[in-house]
């Protein structure tokens, strides 16, 4: 849920002329990891800090609460190398004194830290003699290293954070300086890390978009893994021994993580989804034979035996879990549910080697989810993810995964990859269709072009945005939103209640349009539209039925209907074309065009809503 | 966005500028600029800084310069978005701006001129522009739409006595009167323009001819077929993940989009296919345009051919064009378009029908 970013090389050398630097890093250590924290805004922004350290400036911290641009970071042409830390809160309010980076009594080291360290209070109780300056539970940690550096003062930095590595329980990723050390040292347990090499220069980072203006060769910590890092080298140690890590080469272009002349990410990435979608589907779609090429690689004959499948997942995924999970029933012939990921346990009644559990993470890091995935391994249970970043630790506990292609999502508001994420689910529902014999080809070939005709749809409703812009100024103002639907139209209902109310701050819910009138009907007045989802695969006349209901209660009625259909009763109709069974998710484009021009006429912050944070790595 | 041998038009125009050695390009956007945006994005890949001004309402080339007035205040070029120049002309603009504050205007030979801006000049000074002249020209020349001008000729702009669209060439023709006038200068290079909708065929041949002299086959994409009794053209360009179902033969000359799926048996020969269009099994395309996600059905006609084409009352004879098919629209099986007929947006026709003029966008075309 915070952003770590460090830097060391030979930035700012070449400013004073003395020596070249390769050209694309030519500013100075404060500057590369203050715009470091600044491509990790997303991850947290409600405090931020950097600690820098030169050969005669000796460490020097700077940080305060509030937006990553509010930070002054001290001009040290000097410095040599430098981390910095952009922080959502968990443990302690947003002040001055609760932002990273912390440091020790004397001021001799200083850390930067994502995770929850649980026995904080405990170590805190042992370090009764050291002085506290802030209430998070990082604090400790610097701490911990002066104590491990005093008792023996013949270890270095590195010595000293595989010692107090050992004593924190919890998740984490922190990165430590000391004066007179001439590295970094970072050391990951549970929240994303990676470095990236450069020339003569090294970075480390929660996201690999903190750092990809400087280099695409980068290197997954495991967890476990404590790293030195220096300019010219990195040595990586596991559990005391030497091991190496392989760099790979990351392909996706950091101008993708650029508004590119959007005024938000989120319409940016609204607006992406055609290509997005392209991506998702490219190579993988055998229409003639009516099969899937997805890399799903099972022992011969599990998914022949499979007796259901558990989607786990959050917030936006698990709604495009609830999607496929209709589609894994009718397409793939097994009984499919679908579990918020905080709320799973493997339980009773299932034959663990007959489950297949399938983790819907976005980042691959999200802990709730990571979490029910360990639960279900621990269970014995198969595993898969779908996700959308490659690297991500879900991807290394899961026995398979398909990545959805959806390119870097800054918006914190999730749209290009719930679109990508159900396209891949319904590919792995054919996929496992076919392969059990559930599926026929010719009907698995009916579902592959709805599929080929999604990027076309998704365009032509993007390209009707005036319309939804009406709409928008029109029910902008309303007390409340009420989105319904059915069968596939329920989790669009639910993802657009969730779209409106997290970026608008507007109460909105939504509904199985049956459930309407056994309870949240009561809520209904003329200032609260409905918007419907009344398409192909939503069970559109029983649907409309419920619109009518509340109509009937003076409520303004917004309806996504097929492309041929007429409601006359609609008082705005949003038409959706003729795609089959992902015609709900391109209805679902309607709403996230809502959801954005509300937002947006009320003048929020649409990219970074209050309380919310793009990757939520807590639990 | 027009695609051209699977790339947009406007991609090439950003291409000769970069390679111009301009860095920063102001995009004026109006009609769909969602799609310009995405594509160009803030330039990175072009190496060059790209920003972008929106024209909400089209009042015409004048009035679309003046929205980039607040972010422009030195010596500039304009160019037009749909017309194909080579970086030469445009270095050579901007050269002759360093002389001084004339505004410059490109000059080049047209087998057409009565089609476009026909410049009259006295040695290398423009004496008057003529927009589409009706009677007989005495000169090739026309203006190549590459203009170089200083901030003055904002005010020139506003100050410009019109009726109707604010055009440059307007301003232009009254400069020409004045003292230091409008300087010229020639180009022979290559000129390609989209004005007319059958140009894209000529234009996509010619970007596909050139391709295919360079690298050999065009066909560079990762296309989906899974027969080997596909029969595609050298000359061709398929963009990636482009569906060719049994027995598809794709002629000369041909450009297929990403994702787009053409059915068995199909043929479809100079043709420009845009993303995600389908077109049905035994479809025969020739001389069309197929615009984005649009359907064309099974054994849809599109002979192509000379056609006499009536545009705005102006007759077009003898140009190689069958027809076009515009973005989202649908064409039910067996039906026919002849005689280079437009069907507009989002139109739906029926099968079996015959459709030889202009469709409206959103019409339903019914069997009378």
């Amino acid at each position: 849920m915070c952003g770590i970013v460090g830097y060391i090389g030979t930035a700012g050398v070449g400013r004073d002329g003395n020596e070249a630097t390769d050209g694309a890093v030519s500013a100075s250590v404060g500057e590369i990891v203050h715009e470091g924290l600044h491509n990790l805004e997303y991850r947290g922004y409600d405090s931020a800090g950097v600690a820098l350290v030169g050969a005669s400036s000796g460490l020097t911290v700077a940080k305060r609460s509030g937006e990553v641009d509010a930070l002054t970071v001290p001009d040290l042409p000097e410095a040599t190398h430098g981390i910095g830390h952009t922080r959502w809160s968990t443990h302690g309010p947003p002040t001055d004194a609760n932002a990273h980076p912390h440091t020790d009594c004397v001021e001799d080291v200083a850390v930067v830290h994502n995770g929850i360290v649980e026995n904080h209070e405990t170590l805190k109780a042992e370090l009764a003699d050291h002085e506290f300056t802030s209430d998070t539970d990082t604090e400790v940690i610097p701490h911990l290293l002066e104590e491990a550096l005093a008792a023996d003062p013949g270890i270095d930095l590195l010595e000293a954070i595989q010692r107090v590595e050992s004593r924190l329980e919890g998740s984490y990723a922190i990165c430590a300086v000391r004066e007179d050390d001439d590295r970094i040292v970072v050391a990951r347990r549970g929240s994303p890390l990676v470095v990236g090499r450069g020339e003569a220069s090294s970075f480390v980072a929660s996201d690999v978009t903190a750092f990809l203006e400087h280099t695409r060769d980068v290197m997954y910590l495991e967890d476990g893994d404590v790293a030195s890092v220096g300019a010219d080298a990195v040595s990586v140690y596991h559990d005391g021994e030497r091991v190496e890590r392989s760099v790979e080469t990351v392909t996706w272009e950091a101008d993708a993580a650029e508004k590119g002349g959007y005024d938000h990410y989120m319409r940016k990435e609204i607006h992406e989804q055609p290509e997005a979608l392209r991506q998702t589907l490219a190579g993988r779609l055998d229409v003639d034979a009516g099969d899937v090429d997805l890399d799903v690689s099972f022992p011969p004959g599990f998914l022949a035996d499979v007796e259901e499948i558990q989607i786990v997942a959050c917030g936006t995924s698990n709604y495009a879990g609830r999607y496929a999970a209709q589609l894994f029933e009718e397409l793939s012939g097994v009984r499919a549910t679908v579990e918020i990921a905080s709320e799973y346990e493997f339980g009773a009644g299932r034959t663990p080697d007959r489950t297949l559990v399938v983790a819907v993470t976005q980042s691959g890091e999200t802990a709730d989810t990571l979490g029910a995935v360990r639960r279900a391994n621990a269970a014995g249970a198969r595993t898969f993810a779908v996700t959308n970043t490659l690297g991500s630790t879900v991807t290394r506990e899961v026995d398979g995964t398909a990545f959805i292609r959806a390119g870097p999502e800054i918006g914190v508001a999730a749209t290009k990859t719930f679109a990508s994420q159900v396209a891949t689910l319904v590919m792995l529902a054919v996929a496992i269709g076919r392969n059990r014999g559930a599926l026929a080809a010719s009907d698995a070939r009916d579902v592959l072009e709805d599929l080929r005709g999604l990027p076309g749809a998704v365009q032509q409703v993007l390209d009707d945005e005036e319309h939804v812009r009406e709409a928008a100024r029109e029910y902008g103002d309303s007390e409340a939103f009420f989105f319904i639907g059915r069968e596939l139209g329920v989790p669009v209902a639910l993802e657009g209640g969730l779209k409106l109310k997290e970026i608008s701050y507007d109460h909105a819910e939504g509904f199985a349009a049956g459930e309407l009138k056994h309870g949240p009907l009561a809520l209904v007045t003329p200032n609260t539209p409905v918007l419907a989802v009344l398409t192909e695969g939503g069970r559109a006349t029983e649907t409309m039925n419920n619109v009518t209901e509340a109509q009937t209660r003076g409520a303004p009625a917004l309806g996504c209907i097929s492309a041929g259909s007429k409601y006359d009763t609609l008082d705005v109709s949003f038409e959706v074309p003729d795609v089959g069974v992902v015609e709900p998710l391109v209805a679902n484009v309607y709403l996230q065009l809502f959801a954005y021009h509300v937002a947006n006429n009320k003048g929020r912050d649409i990219d970074k809503p209050r309380n919310l944070a793009k990757s939520v790595t807590v639990e | 966005m027009v695609p051209v041998a699977n790339r947009p038009l406007l991609e090439y125009v950003v291409e000769a500028v970069a390679a111009a050695g301009i860095d920063r390009v102001i995009l004026v956007v109006g009609y769909r600029q969602e799609r310009i945006r995405n594509h160009f994005g803030d330039g990175d890949d072009w190496d060059i800084t790209i920003e972008y001004v929106q024209q909400a309402t089209q009042l015409g080339t004048g009035h679309a310069v003046l929205q980039a007035e607040p972010v422009i205040d030195d010596s500039f070029i304009v160019l037009n978005g749909d017309r194909i120049v080579e970086h030469s002309v445009i270095a050579t603009v901007q050269n002759r701006m360093h002389d001084g504050e004339t505004p410059v205007m490109a000059v080049t030979p047209t087998e057409r001129p009565r089609e476009y801006g026909v410049v009259t000049l006295d040695d290398n000074r423009v004496i008057d522009i003529d927009e589409k002249p009706a009677g007989p020209v005495m000169t090739n020349r026309i203006n190549a739409g590459v203009y170089g001008f200083s901030p003055a000729i904002f005010d020139d702009i506003r100050e410009t006595d019109v009726t109707g669209e604010l055009t440059i060439t307007a301003t232009l023709n009254e400069l020409a009167d004045i003292a230091d006038g409008v300087a010229a200068v020639n180009y022979d290079g290559r000129w390609l323009d989209v004005s007319n909708l059958w140009d894209v065929l000529s234009v996509n041949a010619a970007l596909i001819h050139d391709r295919t002299n360079r690298e050999g086959s065009a066909a560079d994409g990762d296309e989906n077929s899974s027969s080997s009794s596909v029969a595609v053209a050298d000359d061709v360009a398929l963009a990636d993940n482009v569906r060719l179902g049994p027995n598809v033969t794709v002629g000369g000359s041909t450009a297929i989009g990403e994702n787009a799926t053409i059915a068995a048996n199909a043929v479809i020969e100079n043709t420009v296919v845009f993303p995600d269009a389908v077109i049905g099994a035994g479809a025969v395309v020739r001389d069309a345009v197929v615009a984005s996600n649009a359907r064309v059905g099974p054994n849809v006609t599109i002979a192509g051919g000379p056609a006499t084409v009536v545009v705005d009352d102006a007759v077009h004879r003898n140009v190689e064009f069958g027809g076009v098919v515009g973005d989202n629209a649908t064409v039910g099986g067996g039906a026919t378009l002849t005689d280079g007929a437009v069907v507009g947006d989002n139109v739906r026709a029926a099968a079996g029908v015959v459709i030889d003029e202009r469709v409206e966008s959103d019409a339903v075309v019914r069997r009378g």
